[in-house]
């Protein structure tokens, strides 16, 4: 029992601390230094303590202290609870999706049985589309409570373009529910111990269909008319400054960190190592004794899975400095005479070969 | 090519003119089916795109010896661009050796001003010629159109590579006066060249 | 814990309830009713049936509830002060009462029916995907796939309102 509870809290802390701590202040320069280092630019290195300036790792700081000195400021005519609720309905579904994600498998320490992701639930993947289906609100109520034509405009696109693409996510990934059989996240990824069996190459398309509605559903740059800064000044969160103005952003950081997460999860082979099985992986640890070698895997593990959540961070991020933003009715088009029949044929496949040559 | 001012040592950045190889492009609007498919257009991009991140990471871990370097980015305050002699920035007076202006008061500026920026009162000296006793620049109203230098017969105002200070919070101070409007002709000589090639003005 | 858990969500829900109901203003009442959705989907969790919640929350909460707030945005719906006419009221007292009934009859049904699994003894696969999911493809197939039947007539009923006549398009 005791022992139950202190692996929930370090395993919320331990996410907690990751997420907030590390990537949400960190993305926020790591996307202004990658795309200066796309662009042949150099990108932000002012903000220094004394001499020191670590490749502009202060601004992060400066950031913060900005934000947090900075008027919380509401229109006149404003909804003021409304205004005030929006950023929080978003932020709180970025967080708290990544409950449901395992970074790690499943392991046997000390006699007890750790299972290294928050809530193991049954219905997993869907748990994360119900969150993300809440957090639209959080953007057409910003939207909505600004009083404001800019921030109006945005939301209303942002409800359009966040629904159809909920739809053809969920239609996305069906395909690769079906070859696996389950909804639940970790044993997904505990059945992608084989190279061979990772989702990417079961599910070719279904990755790449899956991959394009999440970025749709994050509203980042090919997809990013809700907030398109050269129309609609920044859209939805036009009204917002200091930190509520913060808080849109790391919800939309920390929905990068998630789709990584369940990208990985479901198409990368989760925390697997290709070629390398959980076996193997105890039996080279064997030195340090079974808690150790466990402890090790464990860790091994832990630190695959996150070097394939920042690879996917930094494939986002790519994308983002290289697409240029689409019409809104070629994304709506997109979403609605390409993806979703592309979704459905991927199904249809899937559940023949399926039938006729797994069983 | 842009060319900086740096510590006493001029750096060169990007691909010189000369080395860059014409590129073919399509301009007809309809997309092939294979640009229609997105996805290998996307990941054609992104390999350019990874390309430069790639390459400039390298970069950072090993920066490139010698004077070429393959980011643009200018560190305004320390660092100034050279700028090119077609830079049209503040118009100054050209100055003869003897301190005194070239400018011979004629008032063709001022008529070809189209913002009626330039107001000149003429005079004359001793020896007959005429020179301006006043020359008023309004650079409230300047737009750097550089029509005052076409017109010019005497190359006494051109456009010079000046580019700071002129923003002011007070607008009698962007009113400048001939004393403050004299540069020596070592400084604007690229631009006297420049503007003899592109007027013409060798037949004199 | 439970039985707090219970009260707390059912109460939360009651009283969202209430708000949408009573509250004039379109948006509010809109998020009301998301509240509600979103308590009701909590009281799906307490009664294990996590995969109800989950839909519930996407359907309902993220699908529908949207396109409702999409509308009244779109719309541009007044806050309307006006008082209802003696008529209404009576009708909307009418309604309320049929509602009501309608919900006790139900309710009657489902007690007095024998079938209905007691909540301690429901088995350990009750509320999974894969429960939900063989009864809805063999004991409840025909109920499910006449839905779909409904939703499909539904479909073709919006594509029809909404697209313009051929007679109109080239004005």
């Amino acid at each position: 029992m005791v022992a139950d509870l202190i692996e929930s809290v370090a395993k919320i802390v331990f996410i907690f601390s990751i997420n907030l701590g590390f990537f949400a202040p960190i993305l926020g320069w790591v996307e202004r230094k990658q795309s200066a280092v796309m662009q042949d630019r150099i990108g932000a290195n002012r903000a220094n303590i004394g001499k020191f300036t670590i490749i502009g790792l202060f601004h992060p700081i400066a950031d913060a202290v900005k934000v947090l000195t900075k008027e919380d400021f509401v229109p006149a005519g404003a909804n003021k609870f409304f205004h005030t609720l929006a950023p929080f309905i978003c932020l709180v579904p970025a967080i708290a999706t990544f409950s449901v994600i395992p970074f790690g498998g499943q392991y046997e320490l000390f006699g007890h049985h750790v299972n290294l992701v928050i809530a193991d639930l049954d219905v997993g993947i869907l748990f994360v589309f119900a969150l993300t289906s809440l957090a639209t609100f959080g953007v057409v109520l910003a939207g909505w409570s600004s009083r404001s034509n800019w921030s109006l405009l945005g939301g209303l696109r942002a409800s359009a373009q966040m629904l159809s693409y909920e739809v053809a996510m969920g239609l996305a990934i069906i395909g690769i529910i079906m070859v696996f059989g389950t909804l639940k996240l970790s044993e997904i990824g505990a059945m992608q111990e084989n190279f061979l069996h990772w989702g990417i190459f079961i599910q070719p398309l279904g990755f790449i269909l899956f991959f394009t509605c999440a970025v749709a559903e994050n509203k980042r740059v090919p997809f990013d008319v809700p907030e398109a800064e050269s129309e609609l000044v920044a859209g939805y969160f036009t009204e917002y400054s200091g930190l509520k103005f913060v808080m849109f952003w790391m919800s939309e950081f920390l929905e990068i960190v998630t789709i990584s997460g369940i990208l990985t999860t479901l198409f990368l082979g989760a925390w697997h190592i290709p070629f390398v099985t959980d076996a193997m992986l105890l039996s080279f640890f064997q030195f340090a004794g079974p808690n150790g070698a466990t402890i090790l895997a464990m860790l091994v593990n832990i630190a695959t899975f996150f070097a394939k959540v920042i690879f996917f961070i930094w494939l986002q991020m790519t994308i983002r400095w290289t697409l240029p933003r689409f019409r809104y009715d070629q994304v709506m088009r997109l979403c609605w005479k390409m993806i979703l029949p592309l979704s459905l044929i991927n199904i249809s496949i899937t559940g023949l070969v399926l039938l006729l040559w797994i069983k | 090519m842009t060319q900086f001012d740096g510590k006493g040592s001029q750096v060169t950045v990007g691909v010189p003119a000369g080395r860059l190889k014409p590129k073919r492009v399509r301009r007809n609007l309809d997309l092939t089916l294979w640009e229609k498919l997105y996805v290998f257009e996307i990941i054609r991009g992104m390999y350019v795109t990874t390309k430069h991140f790639a390459l400039n990471m390298l970069g950072f871990v090993l920066p490139p010896r010698g004077k070429k370097r393959s980011v643009f980015t200018v560190y305004y305050p320390d660092e100034k661009v050279v700028l090119p002699p077609a830079y049209r920035g503040r118009p100054v007076l050209v100055m003869r050796p003897d301190g005194t202006e070239r400018c011979v008061a004629c008032g063709l500026c001022e008529t070809a001003c189209p913002g009626h920026a330039i107001s000149i009162v003429g005079a004359e000296r001793e020896n007959g010629e005429r020179y301006p006793l006043s020359y008023v620049l309004d650079m409230t109203r300047c737009v750097y159109c550089g029509f005052c230098e076409e017109v010019c017969p005497k190359e006494a105002i051109v456009m010079s590579s000046e580019y700071q200070g002129l923003a002011e919070t007070d607008r009698s101070r962007m009113r400048y006066s001939k004393e403050q409007l004299l540069r020596s002709e070592e400084s604007v000589k690229g631009r006297i060249e420049y503007i003899r090639r592109i007027y013409s003005k060798c037949n004199y | 814990m439970q039985l707090l858990m219970f009260y707390l969500l059912g109460l939360g829900a009651v009283v969202a309830a209430l708000i949408m109901v009573t509250n004039k203003r379109p948006v509010r009442a809109a998020m009301s009713l998301i509240a509600t959705m979103s308590f009701l989907a909590g009281l799906y969790v307490l009664l294990d049936a996590h995969l109800i919640a989950a839909l519930q929350l996407i359907v309902y909460a993220g699908a529908i509830m949207v396109l409702f707030l999409f509308v009244i945005m779109l719309l541009n719906i007044e806050e309307k002060e006006g008082r209802l006419a003696g008529s209404a009221l009576l009708w909307q007292m009418i309604a309320i009462a049929v509602v009501g009934l309608v919900f006790v009859l139900m309710v009657s049904v489902v007690k007095l029916s024998d079938n209905v699994v007691p909540l301690g003894e429901a088995a350990a696969l009750f509320g999974t995907t894969r429960a939900v999911g063989k009864m809805l493809f063999t004991e409840y197939l025909l109920p499910f796939e006449i839905a779909s039947v409904l939703l499909l007539a539904a479909i073709v009923g919006a594509v029809i309102l909404a697209k313009r006549r051929i007679d109109d398009s080239d004005q």
